[in-house]
């Protein structure tokens, strides 16, 4: 695992500059970056392997959580399989400067893991893949991976502090894919419950940006 | 994309977004907002950061001893990948133009009112019904009400109701009670995006004779 250790370097980055910044810091920051950036150039297959090494387990982990319709014993290989070639085949469009290799990986599985139980229990033909969603125009604004290495430093760090009823539902809507409705239904809270923990959660977390803060 | 947009989703309906939970139909409207937002877009990365931390501390489960030589043999037999760039070549969210290019119920707007035209999508769900409106430059809607949720964003022009203007990319979330009157901006033709739960019910005492038109009615 990397060492969670944060560098005080500077936030200000010259945007000019920015390559040779997000160059500089990848070292220190995410190897798991490093190594899909490398499947992507190069084709690099020993990067590809300690990907797999990596995330493979925990996709498997990941599809097991799901308590959703149209789960069946199989999904945990079935998604493994599905997304580390989706990994192998996206990987050249991969953006350092807009995620996290670790964030990117987790989007591919959430919409492959959706993609699949959809496939299962719906008849319906159904024109939108969940991967249709996050076609998003390029950010104008990079985030080297130093800075998001340390924002999900501290996210995870501050996961670890959340009250356990809101570190609860968390989990139940990431991890076993439940919509509030289904989390409060389960839970046995009224709806209005479930969402203000999850905002009080975040807002302990600093996830919640203020518009104001941001422009 | 710059960012202009005044109305958002709130963060339980970005969660769920992020999570994947949150339905077809308004991740649809969603994923149009995002497109004109750069503000939402910042704020779902930092969501997706917390999915994808939630996930590496979920309990890693042992894959089958072959199962990487059973990919990396997929991988080879299977054609070298086009480079994914994510171009879109349209101005509009690349889920709306997919939905245009490949789900439209008729290929021709309907007409829904005086001023007000119509083209809906297949989408593969029941709950709510997803189409494009049009309303033409200073074209007057009838005033109504909802009997369910309406989520709507503007996709080209803007319109405006008796609290605001609502420009390129505004996400607006309308509830049964909301009774409001949406006007076409005067300098052109307005195009929004809608998710509709329920049928609307028109508020003036004229309001039945508009009734079969307003089944499915915009804002």
């Amino acid at each position: 695992m990397l060492t969670s250790k944060i560098s005080t370097a500077s936030n200000n980055q010259p945007t000019d500059n920015r390559v040779a910044i997000l160059n500089s810091s990848e070292k220190r920051s995410d190897q798991w970056s490093q190594l899909l950036i490398s499947v992507g150039e190069n084709r690099d297959r020993k990067a590809f392997a300690q990907l797999f090494k990596h995330f493979g387990p925990l996709l498997k982990g990941f599809a097991h959580a799901s308590r959703n319709e149209g789960w069946f014993p199989g999904l945990g290989d079935d998604l493994v399989q599905e997304v580390m070639i989706k990994v192998w085949n996206k990987a050249a469009g991969y953006n350092a400067e807009k995620a996290s290799a670790t964030t990117w990986i987790y989007t591919v599985a959430r919409n492959c893991r959706i993609d699949m139980l959809r496939r299962k229990s719906n008849t319906q033909h159904l024109p939108l893949e969940n991967e249709d969603f996050w076609h998003e125009p390029d950010e104008v604004t990079p985030i080297s991976l130093l800075q998001q290495k340390r924002s999900e430093d501290k996210i995870q760090a501050s996961l670890a502090q959340l009250p356990k009823e809101q570190n609860q539902i968390l989990r139940k809507v990431y991890l076993e894919g439940k919509s509030h409705a289904e989390a409060s239904a389960e839970l046995n809270l009224p709806l209005g419950t479930v969402k203000s923990r999850v905002r009080l959660a975040l807002q302990k977390m600093q996830i919640i940006v203020s518009k104001e803060a941001q422009e | 994309m710059s960012n202009f947009t005044n109305h958002h989703p709130d963060e339980s309906m970005l969660l769920e977004f992020s999570a994947g939970t949150l339905e077809t139909a308004i991740s649809i409207c969603v994923s149009a907002h995002l497109h004109y937002c750069s503000h939402c877009r910042a704020q779902l990365l930092r969501l997706d950061q917390v999915g994808s931390q939630i996930m590496t501390q979920s309990d890693p489960m042992t894959l089958a001893d072959d199962s990487f030589e059973r990919v990396m043999e997929k991988i080879d037999s299977a054609d070298e990948p086009a480079v994914d760039n994510n171009t879109n070549g349209s101005d509009l969210p690349f889920s709306v133009n997919k939905l245009i290019n490949t789900s439209l119920v008729s290929k021709n707007w309907k007409r829904l009112s005086s001023s007000v035209d119509i083209a809906r999508f297949s989408t593969g769900q029941d709950n709510f019904e997803v189409a494009l409106h049009k309303i033409r430059a200073g074209g007057k809607t009838p005033k109504h009400d909802h009997e369910g949720l309406e989520y709507t964003v503007v996709l080209k022009g803007s319109f405006s109701d008796e609290n605001a203007v609502y420009r390129e990319g505004d996400f607006l979330l309308r509830q049964p009670g909301d009774v409001h009157q949406p006007m076409g901006a005067q300098n052109g033709e307005c195009i929004c995006l809608s998710a509709l739960s329920a049928p609307i019910k028109p508020t003036s005492p004229l309001g039945f004779l508009i009734k079969p038109w307003l089944r499915i009615n915009p804002m």
